[in-house]
């Protein structure tokens, strides 16, 4: 029996009739009394949980129709009323770091989703947030480290897609910065694992022109026109791409479809005119008879000395000096000593001389352009078709 | 028919002989359940956890409920209900505490350490009946408390019920208060290690192998209960803590500097207007809880969230919910509000409230430094969870719980120097300016005057060394013969007794008669070692004075010897000597009466090994 020496409890007499005497019934009975507790407890604790998440969910469905409705403030505190009763759910946690990022409250958003990040690191979602943040407080490298995690991190639904548009998510915002280098390697890298997708493929392309990776964008255009040869983004694109290239005679066609099946894209049309102007007005353009290369010499020439004039008449400057100061005034000068010798005929029979003539004229339309600003229609035509080869390069 | 009938008859005698074996088997065995009363402690230390962790997981769904009930379910609950649900929660309250259960206001922790050092370990049931209902009415009316010291006096009040029932001893009666202490504690903080360290920090005062035992058990029993019940989840979650540089130590040491400045304001106004209140004629003891509702009330309008435990509100301090000054303010008022609540006599917890102002100290001061100093400091979530410890150090006087408690909540061990710096500066602060602990003060404010464990950890105990003088008589070999020791003390009185060295280190002791005697049987030539008694214990200088006490029994004088070489005599020390020294101990603090404990008091009065009664 289990020794009750020496016993000098003054209470033990307030043991009522009914409870056990014996040590050994008393265990028994506290045993006993524990299983109805554990049971009676359990009960409780049963309706407790289930009333706890009643409540929790319908402040979460509040929160989640504020924030539908464009109202982050009330929704956060929604929110932070469910999480009081289920304070470990994930999905709570993160729709209100969701609602404090839409509220502008970046500081407790960052804390919140940092404190989702260090439960579960390569959660995607939480990653893609942060990087979001990040990228809102302009810290890049934190960006960067916040979307790669993101990039290769677990997606609960529809991985390989939330991955993809992460990446896409991280040139766009790096983009939107300026940040050209970062973004095209981004680009390269998804570039090579893009899904059969016209629209993406135009939406990658265009992120290419943006980072002026040119050849790149072209393919992408090129691979989204493969799959759907009308469409007009696509062709619009590849246009904007082949004149970046200053490939005109590729580029006309593309720019030719995508201005016939839309009359109203306001991108396409005036790069179709400048290329039209472009293929025009090139002399050095290839397979050109020399009757035609002069007279295109000898227009050019007349253009930049119209704009020439117009230009200093534009400024109040005199052209007509014998001392030439200002830069308009002596490529004015230098062009006009040129003129009795611009005629298609003695053109053709000196080639030097047309090498003379349309350095003059490069020299006069990039002069022009400094002074009057940047030129339009022919003028641009004369200055691109220069650029295009080798002669017109601006400073 | 007849066949089926004598089938069920012989299975019935069959059924009834089997029961009849077990019956006589229980009664003739001899000890069927034989238990030692140490292994009965460790069992009972375990049904105590669990009975703990379940009735507080009933105690927080009660609190829950009633919160849910009296103020809604939002997070900031309708003016409406903030304004009266206090007034009327207190008035219950009171009602309650004045006729029914008077033993249930405070905390509960100077209570539980009343039973252990005045009441045996008795904690009547009705108490824990009377602060579980009272406090869950408290706290879910939006009173400003916590439910931790409740669950603590919960705890202990359910083990003292077992130890009465079981008959335990008187000792074993005081220790099970603690034990269940502790498992309350725990299961309210679901963090063992913080409950453990606390009950023997602040309750028991002492380690004891014996009694670790059995609170580490129940401490553990109940936090296993109380998870399986409510889930492991901590009671807020903790930020991603990282020390920026190492400069921002200095970071954390001025909010050591201000955690201890805010754990000085609000000790002195628990000081200073609790015995005021408590000296209103008794009427007011009624209306003490529903005036301070009202003004918690009125403070809930403009900030509803210093009602309540708070932990939701730490929660969100530790996410950098709030700005700075948002969060100095609901400091400030979080102490007005505990105040209130505290010293109107409404039952509840110091605990939550202090963490509450601990976060919220810890996330302003970490706020402005943020703000001047961007680069050098870490998030405003890390020092609103060092803040909790640093205010638990400066407020409740537990240095080393105020550390574990950070570092079991965070489970982050690189907190641990910043928790350090600045709960160590916390409580020197308030070490510094406000000598008396929380608990003692309380505690005598309400006219008694438990053991201070606080003073008895900053006292130094008088040692060996401070009482041992240098042997007066001669000190014997025993290899020297009876005739060389009686040459030698010759000139000494009869009753003169003298040390006797061997060489393995043991020492004894002979007197002058004991050598005459031996003389006269004609042993001159023998040796002393063969002429003395048994050996004596000896004694080292580092030694607290109460071990001599313990040792001495009925020896004249013990040897006091070095610790590395027995046979070195460092001293003697008889009775005598250690009763000078306590006197001289007293004269020097200038203490009187009997209301100061002797220095180095360690063991509770009229225990073996325990220190010399008061006033010695």
């Amino acid at each position: 029996m289990i020794p009750a020496d020496h016993v000098s409890c003054p209470h033990c007499e307030r043991a009522p009739g009914w409870w056990p005497q014996r040590r050994e019934s008393v265990l028994l009975a506290s045993v006993a009394l524990l299983a109805i507790l554990f049971a009676f407890t359990g009960f409780v604790t049963h309706r407790y949980h289930a009333t706890q998440r009643a409540l929790a969910q319908r402040w979460y469905n509040r929160g989640e129709a504020d924030l539908q409705s464009g109202q982050p403030e009330k929704a956060i505190e929604d929110l932070e009323t469910a999480l009081v009763y289920v304070p470990g759910n994930d999905v709570y946690r993160l729709r209100l770091a969701e609602a404090l990022a839409a509220a502008e409250r970046s500081g407790e958003a960052q804390a919140y989703f940092l404190s989702l990040w260090s439960d579960e690191p390569s959660n995607g979602e939480v990653n893609l947030d942060l990087g979001r943040l990040a990228i809102r407080a302009s810290n890049i490298p934190e960006a960067l480290r916040f979307y790669h995690n993101a990039i290769y991190g677990i997606w609960s639904d529809n991985p390989e897609q939330s991955s993809r548009n992460a990446r896409l998510e991280l040139c766009q915002a790096l983009l939107a910065r300026q940040d050209t280098r970062d973004a095209e390697a981004e680009l390269i890298a998804l570039a090579g694992d893009l899904p059969e997708d016209a629209n993406l493929y135009v939406r990658v392309g265009n992120m290419f022109l943006a980072t002026n990776d040119l050849d790149r964008a072209l393919r992408q255009f090129q691979r989204a026109l493969a799959l759907s040869p009308r469409l007009e983004a696509a062709l619009q694109g590849a246009g904007q791409a082949c004149f970046a290239l200053t490939r005109y005679e590729e580029a006309r066609p593309y720019l030719e479809r995508a201005s016939r099946w839309n009359h109203g894209n306001t991108q396409a049309a005036p790069l179709l005119e400048t290329t039209d102007l472009i293929l025009e007005i090139d002399p050095f353009s290839g397979r050109l008879s020399a009757e035609e290369r002069s007279s295109r010499v000898v227009r050019a020439y007349e253009q930049a000395m119209e704009r020439l004039e117009s230009c200093a008449q534009g400024r109040g400057d005199q052209l007509e000096t014998t001392t030439p100061q200002t830069p308009l005034e002596k490529a004015y000068a230098q062009a006009l000593k040129l003129r009795p010798q611009m005629r298609e005929s003695i053109l053709r029979r000196d080639p030097d001389l047309t090498t003379a003539a349309l350095d003059a004229v490069v020299e006069a339309e990039k002069v022009s352009a400094a002074a009057c600003g940047a030129p339009t229609g022919l003028d641009q035509a004369i200055l691109l078709a220069a650029q295009r080869h080798g002669g017109g390069e601006t400073d | 028919m007849e066949g089926k009938l004598t089938e069920g008859a012989k299975s019935e005698v069959e059924s009834r002989a089997l029961w009849a074996r077990i019956r006589r088997w229980v009664r003739l065995s001899p000890e069927p359940f034989s238990l030692r009363e140490e292994n009965l402690f460790l069992l009972l230390a375990v049904i105590i956890g669990l009975f703990s962790g379940l009735l507080v997981v009933c105690f927080r769904i009660a609190i829950d409920w009633t919160r849910i009930r009296l103020l809604g379910s939002a997070l900031i609950p309708p003016p409406a209900r903030v304004l009266t649900m206090p007034v009327l929660g207190g008035l219950v309250v009171a009602v309650l505490v004045v006729r029914l259960f008077p033993r249930v206001r405070g905390s509960g922790v100077n209570q539980t350490k009343a039973a252990v050092y005045i009441s045996d370990g008795d904690i009547p049931f009705s108490t824990v009946v009377g602060k579980f209902i009272t406090c869950a009415i408290a706290i879910g009316s939006g009173h400003s408390l916590g439910p931790e010291d409740p669950s603590l006096q919960i705890g202990a009040g359910v083990a003292s019920a077992l130890g009465r029932r079981l008959r335990l001893s008187r000792d074993k009666l005081r220790l099970i208060a603690p034990v269940g202490a502790a498992a309350g504690l725990a299961a309210a903080f679901n963090a063992p290690i913080s409950a453990v360290l606390f009950v023997i920090e602040e309750v028991i005062g002492r380690w004891s192998a014996g009694v670790l035992g059995a609170i580490v058990l129940s401490a553990i029993s109940s936090v296993v209960v109380v998870r399986g019940f409510l889930g492991g989840e901590p009671l807020f979650r903790i930020p991603v803590f990282r020390l920026v540089h190492a400069w921002e130590l200095i970071a954390y040491a001025v909010l050591g500097v201000v955690g201890g400045i805010a754990s000085l304001v609000f000790v002195k106004i628990i000081d200073s207007v609790r015995p005021r209140l408590q000296r209103l004629p008794r009427w007011t003891f009624y209306a003490q809880p529903a005036a301070a509702g009202l003004l918690i009330g009125v403070i809930g309008l403009r900030l509803p969230q210093v009602m309540g435990a708070g932990y939701e509100v730490i929660d969100q301090a530790m996410h950098e919910r709030y700005v700075w000054q948002m969060l100095a303010l609901l400091a400030a008022f979080k102490i007005v509000a505990t105040s209130l609540s505290f010293i109107s006599g409404t039952p509840g917890g110091m605990f939550a409230p202090t963490l509450f102002i601990g976060a919220m100290v810890g996330g302003a001061v970490g706020g402005v430094e943020h703000h001047f100093f961007p680069g050098l400091t870490g998030s405003v979530g890390a020092y609103a969870l060092v803040g909790m410890g640093t205010l638990f150090a400066g407020f409740l006087r537990v240095p080393m719980t105020s550390v574990f408690m950070v570092l079991e909540v965070s489970g982050n061990y690189s907190i641990i120097v910043p928790v350090m710096v600045s709960n160590t500066i916390a409580y020197l602060i308030c070490l510094r300016f406000q000598p008396t602990p929380l608990f003692d003060l309380l505690s005598r404010q309400d006219g008694t005057d438990l053991p201070s464990m606080e003073e008895q950890r900053e006292e130094l105990p008088l040692r060996v060394e401070d009482a041992m003088r240098q042997p007066a008589e001669p000190v014997f070999l025993s290899e020297d013969t009876v005739a060389e020791a009686l040459q030698r003390a010759e000139s000494l009185p009869a009753s003169s007794a003298f040390l006797v060295g061997f060489r393995n280190g043991d020492w004894s002791a002979v007197d002058k008669a004991e050598l005459e005697r031996q003389v006269s049987y004609d042993k001159n030539d023998a040796l002393l070692r063969d002429a003395v008694g048994g050996r004596l214990p000896h004694l080292h200088p580092d030694q607290p004075l109460y071990v001599a006490l313990r040792k001495m029994g009925e020896y004249p004088f013990l040897p006091v010897v070095h610790r590395a070489d027995f046979r070195k005599l460092e001293g003697v020390l008889a009775l005598n000597d250690i009763l000078g020294a306590y006197r001289s101990a007293f004269q020097a603090s200038g203490r009187t009466g009997g209301a100061a404990s002797p220095a180095g008091s360690t063991a509770k009065p009229g225990e073996i090994g325990g220190e010399p009664p008061r006033g010695l």
